[in-house]
Parts: C-alpha cells; structure tokens; sequence
C-alpha cells in the first residue's frame, strides 16, 4: 500500500506550519468496525448488566424488558462477533497500519517502542514519541482487548448454548461444560464488561492527549481514515519499510 | 417394608419363569388400571409418543424379574427415601414387584453376614445380568477408611460389585460425582461411581439432590423395555430428563421475561409469585425436567414452593451454584461477601479517578516542559 502514501499524501501549502502530509490510515472497514463494537459494546454492557442485575422496574400491563433486553443483546454480539472477525481479517488484508505486525511487536524496534510510549504515559518524557498508525503500546493493548473479545465471544455463545442446543452448537460448546462451570463462564463474562470499560476510560485518555500533543489529527482520523503526519518522518518510515 | 425380600430365603433368588406380574401387582394393591397409568407416565417422563405405554406394559409383563442390587455408601438415604415416600400409586411398589431387589442394606430384613451372602451370591449366580443401583459418594482418601461396610471399604465393594453388572444406575449428586460429600474440601476425597470405578460400560448417571425418582424410574424401564439405555448426554445423564434449561420449563418465565422480579423475601412480588432471578435462582443455568415431572407425585417443586432452584441436578452442584442466593460465584482470591459487580465497579472507579489525575498530570506536564526547537516560524521559512 506504500502507492497510497504519494497519491494521498497532500500537501496542505503555507499554512501547514509543520510540513505535514494527510496520509490515509484509516481504511473505511477498519473505520466502521471501529464504530460498529464502539455501538455494539455500548448496547451489549447496558443489556447486559441490566441481564446480570435488572435495573428496571416492570410492572405493567404488556412489560416484556428482560425479553427486549436480550433480544437486543443477541443482535449486538452478532454484530460484534462479525466486527471483531472483520478486523481479525484486516489484520492480514489490510494496509500496514493495521497489519498483525503492528499489534504484536515482531521487531527489536517496536518493542523497545512500547517502554518508549509507556515512559511519555508515565510523565517521564516531554514529548509523545510519534508513530504514522498505532504507536506500539496501543497497539499490543488493542492487541489485549481483541484476545479480551474473543473471550467474550467465546463465553457468550457457550451461555447462548445453554438455550440453543442445536446439535451444531452442542458440538461446538458441549465440551466447554466438564472442564468448567458454566456459572464460572458467565462470570468470566461479566468481568470481561469491566475491562472493556476501563479500556474505554484509558483509550479516550490517550487518543485525546496523542491528538493534542501531537496536533496530527489523531482524534479527526477514525472518522476521516486521515492523518497529518509530518514529511520527514513519513519518508522515513517509508525508506524503513521499504 | 413389606415388598423387600428376605435374604435368608434363598427362593427368591430364582427368577421364576411363572412369575406373573399382573397377579403380583394386584396382591398388592396396584390395580390393573394403576399399572397402566404408570406405563403411560413413564412413557411420557421419556418423551415418547403415547403409543409406546402399551409397549412399555408388554414388555413389563414379559420381564423375568432381573436382579437389582442397591448399593450405599457415603449418602443420607435421601434417594431411597425419594424412592420409597411417593404415594399410591407407588413408583416404588411396581418398580420393585417387576424387579428382584436382593440387596439394600436400609430395607432388607436380612443382616449381617446373611446381608453379605444375599450381595455374593447374586454376584456369583447373576454374575453380568443383574442391576445395580449406586446411592452415595465413594471415599477415595486413605486408602477408603471413611466408609466401610461389614469392614470393607466402600471403594472395594464397588470394585467388585459394579464391574459385574449389567448396568449401573448412580443415583443422586453423591453417586454421580460426589455430592455434598465431595464438596469444598473434599476431606474424605468423595468422588462419584464414574471416577472410582473407571471403565463401567453401561453408566446411567441420575443427578439431583436427591435423585428424581420418576426419572430413575423411567430409565430403569427403558432399560427393561428396549433393552439398552436411555440417550445419555455428556455426563452420562439421560436427555429425556437432563436435556433441557429448568428456565426454558418454568411456570414463572413469563415473569422473567416480563421484567417482574423478586427483590427480596416476602416482598410483592413474591406473594404474587414473580420470577426468583435475582433471589440468586440457578434455574437459568441448570437442566432437569423437575418442572414437568416435579416431585412427591407431581405435587411441586422448589421454584412453585417460592424458593430459587439451587441446580441440584448440576455438575459439582454444591461448589459451582453456591452461593445459592447470588446470581454469579465468588471470585476465586476474594472473600466470601465480595461480588463479582462489587469487584469490577471498583477497578473502574479507581482507573477513572487515576484518569482524571493523569490529566491533570498533563497539564503540569505542559506548563513546565521546555520549549520545542524548531520554532514554528522557523520552519515556515523553510517552506519555500
């Protein structure tokens, strides 16, 4: 995808004080995935803590809340099921930036890089130390966070199981069930929620700060697809990985 | 008991070909019309379509009375209990007329040695056809000296009693995996007939604390019947009882589904018998027929009695589905009293407080950082 970089690239004229280039990251797959678990995340920990703990009174005529509630939290882990398999596809099909390599560190390179950011998370160094698409500690905690989904996935449909019990389901799941507890499935299931949001928290946190710090856009490129990188560090890192 | 055979009476080990099932139902009572209506409630306990109680009252009358053996070990006698407390008519009183029961130590009248030698010659004379029935866990610590009959240990016994049984049937959560007796730490190391006697071909695992009469009931008459077991599932349990959610049965779904909820005991809700979900009911994750078949002759069960289900007929039931009265298990490295929800609100509350400290850690961090070089103006002169 090295073409897309000079076809994008375009240059802002004089009032880019920075010499930056808009470089397309963001694909529109990676774009709309991301929204769709940012959506589907939200629908599924709102019915789902409602399934773990109703919240609301039903007393009416005509009530069906906990029906609704699970109707709704099906659909969406359908959608984010087909989300996370979407973007674990773009991990080998898709532009380098969100390519497998950029998640799990594979160079001495972007190892090292994930104790660089962390030092900037941890107020030891001035600046952001800058990268064209994740940087390589985001990288490996999306990395998490997607291992983290699986797991969620996993677990949802094993607990979906339970009431399905078709016969392909029960192959698929039925061993699940002598190895462990079905209530410890559900309780890995519900703790996951958690995780996903205090990455919320964390990842709203660090894509505002980068976005600011590094005045390249971050925030604008997951609606957009682009970035303003600056020019010098674009041809490096195309002389790098070329 | 009247119907328990004397072991002292070596007679009533043969298996007379005369034998007359109709005559001997009626000398005790259980009419004609009684046997049938039993036939066809087994009938329907597995799902079978109407046509096969005739099948099943055939077959019956044709049995030549096989040989049960009923074995316990470490139990509370609540599954013969179960057995023997149902009413007219009696599961029990033609369960035990269309079998030979030879040995069961609670209602046998013979004793001593003379109990022992009713359980030897049946393994010596019926050695690969007769029937055994396991109630109780089987201690495994210790070489087994936490249960010892007539001082052998319950693990010799069934080593060499099971093995030469046509089928074994484990009845209860004791029998199928240790039970209460094989809970938290296990210190007799209880376990159930499977793990102590590995390699049993023919295992029917009838879980439930206790056992669900009917049920056991009903796969002994399959047996009887078909001549092989029922479809057992993955923990050799019959799907025709353990096939489906207790949730997916219950008489208090529609409240459930509904939104109309049980807060706490004696509330509302619970006199107008709304759904026991967040009392802590297990129902959702627990499978058994209990709603349809229930128990004391169809009389009731725990969730029409107004309590949660406590999955007894689950795996590990007692370590898995405690505690009884939360909807989810305690979280392995916390105490008792510590929720899972309890647990997960806090990490967020104290990443979302640590985030409002690191932005305003940014903003110091912004003040204080020393100015970049090259200036902005700089570079723009570079530009051109």
């Amino acid at each position: 995808m090295s073409a897309a970089h000079t076809s994008h690239a375009v240059p802002l004229g004089k009032e880019n004080a920075y010499d930056q280039v808009r470089v397309y990251i963001w694909e529109l797959p990676v774009r709309v995935a991301h929204w769709m678990m940012v959506a589907s995340i939200c629908t599924l920990s709102i019915t789902g803590y409602y399934m773990h703990a109703p919240y609301i009174d039903a007393d009416r005529y005509g009530d069906w809340v906990m029906g609704d509630m699970r109707f709704i939290h099906i659909l969406s882990a359908y959608a984010f099921a087909i989300c996370i398999a979407m973007r674990i596809f773009w991990f080998f099909f898709g532009n380098r930036y969100v390519a497998i390599d950029q998640y799990v560190p594979t160079t001495k390179e972007r190892f090292r890089g994930i104790f660089k950011v962390a030092t900037y998370y941890s107020f030891l160094r001035w600046r952001p130390v800058s990268y064209i698409g994740h940087n390589p500690l985001a990288g490996l905690s999306y990395f998490g966070i997607y291992m983290l989904a699986l797991v969620e996935i996993f677990t949802g449909f094993d607990l979906y199981s339970q009431t399905l019990s078709t016969p392909w389901i029960r192959a698929a799941f039925g061993w699940v069930q002598p190895l462990i507890s079905i209530q410890y499935v559900r309780e890995i299931h519900f703790c996951i929620m958690f995780v996903f949001w205090i990455f919320f928290l964390q990842h709203i946190y660090t894509a505002a700060l980068v976005s600011i710090e590094e005045e390249s856009g971050l925030m604008d490129s997951i609606f957009s697809g682009y970035k303003f990188i600056p020019k010098a560090e674009l041809d490096e890192e195309t002389r790098a990985s070329q | 008991m009247a119907h328990c055979i004397s072991a002292q009476d070596g007679e009533s080990m043969s298996t007379a070909p005369e034998f007359d099932l109709r005559t001997a139902l009626e000398a005790r009572g259980v009419s004609r019309r009684k046997f049938l209506k039993f036939c066809s409630v087994m009938a329907a306990t597995m799902a079978l379509p109407s046509r096969y109680s005739r099948v099943i009252a055939q077959s019956l009358e044709k049995t030549k009375r096989p040989v049960m053996v009923w074995l316990e070990f470490q139990d509370c006698t609540g599954n013969t209990e179960a057995m023997l407390r149902v009413s007219d008519p009696g599961i029990a009183e033609i369960v035990l007329e269309v079998l030979s029961l030879e040995y069961h130590e609670t209602i046998m009248a013979g004793s001593g040695t003379h109990a022992q030698d009713a359980l030897d010659r049946v393994m010596k004379d019926y050695d690969g056809k007769f029937i055994a029935v396991v109630e109780g866990s089987i201690p495994m610590g210790d070489g087994g000296v936490y249960c010892t009959i007539g001082g052998r240990t319950a693990l010799d016994i069934a080593r060499e009693v099971l093995p030469k049984a046509a089928a074994v049937f484990a009845v209860g959560a004791c029998a199928w995996d240790g039970g209460i007796v094989g809970a938290g730490i296990n210190p007799t190391g209880a376990v159930g007939v499977e793990q102590a006697v590995p390699g049993i071909k023919h295992l029917v695992n009838l879980g439930g604390c206790p056992h669900n009469p009917q049920n056991t009931a009903a796969a002994l008459v399959h047996y009887l019947t078909f001549g092989e077991l029922p479809a057992l599932d993955q923990f050799n349990r019959p799907l025709f009882a353990y096939g489906n959610l207790i949730h997916e049965q219950c008489e208090r779904r529609a409240h459930y589904d509904a939104g109309r909820y049980v807060e706490e005991w004696g509330d509302e809700g619970a006199r107008k018998g709304w759904c026991l979900y967040k009392m802590g009911c297990k129902g959702p994750e627990s499978t058994f027929n209990c709603p349809v078949v229930r128990y004391n002759d169809a009389t009731s069960w725990p969730i029409k009695a107004g309590h949660g289900c406590i999955g007894c007929a689950a795996p590990k039931f007692w370590d898995t589905r405690s505690p009884f009265y939360n909807r989810l298990p305690k979280v392995p490295g916390f105490g008792v009293d510590v929720k899972a929800e309890e647990i997960g609100w806090t990490a967020v509350g104290l990443v979302a407080a640590a985030t409002v400290v690191q932005v305003g850690a940014n903003m110091v961090r912004d003040k204080v950082r020393p100015p970049d070089k090259p200036t902005p103006p700089e570079n723009l002169d570079s530009l051109q």
